[in-house]
């Protein structure tokens, strides 16, 4: 009994050695598991985390969705105003989607106004909804020059373990699908838009994408899904955004330098797991 | 709602917006939402899940029908501020995600997220062993998924404040157990919804700890008149029976997770 004690105390001193080596130096722990050809979390360098979609569970929602990629968790919700269309525009409703990494998702984020990473991931899901067309803003007009639809698609992050992006992408796509709107009259007398409460129908989404993500290490290992404790070591971050018919919508990169034949070679395994995926 | 204020670090949508106005014809359906389908003592059954997320040092996620909340504490961590306190310092953050409400919520905290704040550090302040963590600050964040009724709000909100808590590790006296009631007429109905509220004539949130036979906080609101003035004892007394209740399912979920880690 004694000496299984033993171990057991030995195993425990071993882990709490590692987990201190890996906040000292994070990096040096990293490049250590590549040199073995895996990450830290026992993936091999092109393997994807689990991911789960739960749709619809919100009420108080239009639409909403909930993914966990590995560890990282997003919600979506939909929820859908009526407003004056643009003067220019005028057969034309809004979309708008934000995303929100309060602090309550990781150690990282202060309580406050929405930090840098926050501003920048909204604007690059607004870009990525908007380049793709999946969702035609004509579709939301209820009476053209006077009352259109206007989507509020938010997002907000319960907890943050790396590539909030793929994750916030599909929580998106997955709220949108599963948003129903009701059916709404425009009464050209009064002005005012009535809405009943018995016929909804769901918004017509053209297109179905998702996203990949990858980091680059040392210019030559490339990590597909990179987790909350790889992120930061990353020299280079890629995403590639393809459709579910094997079109490229977008392709973001940031960091260093990489040779072509890597980004080809990302943009290839992107597809492979965007039609994984929408299976 | 009408977001007239442009904010600039959020993707902005136009200038004002509404919610969509329903028409009257369906009434007999509203009728039909704000009776009550479960008995008046009652509460809607509670699904508590400790531990849910990993970057927290103790989190719970609180599901009751349709109230939804995820709580996460981080801490014991330093003051961000430089004055010495010989306690600790328990700070609640509550926030509402935009489409948690029937309205539309805009994103920036208002009063009625620090209203809520006070009223879970109210409630589980007490249980918690302070002096034991000099110059900290114990941070617990909440986010409400998906809101059916402030006082729902507020007692889940305190137990999944307390059970985070508790799996982070923290020492306290006990566990925080925390039940609304709601006066309609001459009843009291136990864990009313948003409808069942609006439609009570006033509403008491009780919280205790049952295992030190001790009360940490009571709100009340709205009209208890005068010859009902027993309204609000009787109305502590039922949250109390039911708060023992609860305090065995915290308890439960906690012990339960425990064993799987």
């Amino acid at each position: 009994m004694s000496s299984s004690s033993v171990t057991n105390s030995s195993a425990a001193e071993e882990t709490l050695r590692a987990q201190i080596f890996q906040r000292l130096h994070p990096r040096v722990y990293l490049e250590r598991f590549i040199a073995e050809n895996i990450r830290p979390d026992g993936r091999t360098f092109d393997e994807w985390r689990n991911v789960s979609v739960n749709v619809g569970s919100i009420s108080t929602a239009d639409g909403s969705a909930l993914v966990r990629m590995g560890d990282t968790t997003i919600v979506c919700g939909v929820k859908a105003e009526i407003a004056e269309p643009e003067l220019d525009r005028p057969e034309q409703g809004f979309l708008v989607p934000n995303i929100d990494l309060p602090a309550i998702c990781s150690p990282k984020f202060k309580p406050g106004p929405p930090t840098e990473e926050a501003q920048v991931l909204s604007d690059r899901l607004n870009e990525a909804l908007v380049a793709s067309g999946a969702l035609s803003l004509s579709s939301l007009c209820i009476h053209p020059g006077k009352a259109v639809w206007t989507l509020y698609v938010d997002c907000t992050c319960i907890n943050y373990d790396g590539n909030a992006f793929d994750a916030a992408l599909l929580a998106m796509l997955g709220a949108l699908r599963s948003t129903t709107l009701p059916k709404a009259t425009y009464n050209e007398e009064t002005g005012h838009t009535t809405c009943s409460r018995k016929t909804r129908s769901p918004v017509p989404l053209t297109r179905n994408f998702s996203s990949a993500s990858f980091g680059v290490l040392d210019t030559s290992h490339v990590l597909s899904d990179p987790t909350a404790f790889e992120e930061p070591l990353m020299d280079v971050t890629l995403t590639v955004i393809v459709d579910d018919r094997g079109e490229l919508i977008s392709t973001t990169k940031s960091g260093g330098a990489i040779s072509e034949e890597m980004l080809l070679r990302c943009i290839d395994r992107a597809k492979e797991r965007v039609l994984k995926l929408t299976d | 709602m009408a977001q007239s204020v442009n904010d600039r670090r959020r993707i902005n949508g136009p200038e004002e917006s509404y919610p969509p106005v329903f028409d009257d014809e369906d009434e007999d359906d509203l009728k039909l939402k704000t009776q009550r389908r479960r008995a008046p003592s009652d509460i809607r059954p509670i699904f508590l899940q400790p531990g849910l997320l990993s970057q927290a040092n103790g989190s719970a996620y609180i599901e009751t029908e349709k109230t939804k909340i995820a709580c996460a504490v981080y801490g014991p961590r330093q003051s961000k501020t430089t004055t010495y306190s010989e306690k600790g310092r328990l700070n609640v953050e509550v926030k509402f995600a935009p489409f948690s409400c029937m309205r539309r919520r805009a994103p920036m905290r208002d009063a009625e997220d620090r209203s809520l704040g006070v009223s879970i550090h109210q409630a589980i302040v007490s249980s918690i062993r302070l002096e034991l963590f000099p110059k900290s600050t114990i941070d617990v964040f909440i986010t409400i998924i998906e809101n059916d009724g402030i006082e729902g709000c507020i007692a889940s909100g305190a137990l999944a404040a307390s059970t985070a808590l508790a799996d982070a590790g923290i020492e306290m006296l006990g566990l925080v157990a925390s039940c609304s009631a709601a006066v309609v007429g001459d009843e009291i109905q136990l864990d009313p919804s948003e409808a069942e509220a609006r439609a009570s004539s006033g509403t008491v949130i009780l919280a205790c700890m049952p295992a030190s036979d001790s009360i940490t906080s009571i709100w009340q609101s709205g009209q208890m008149s005068a010859d009902l003035s027993l309204k609000v004892p009787q109305c502590m007394e039922q949250c109390y029976e039911r708060c023992i209740d609860i305090h065995s399912i915290v308890a439960q979920s906690l012990l339960e997770h425990r064993r799987t880690d």
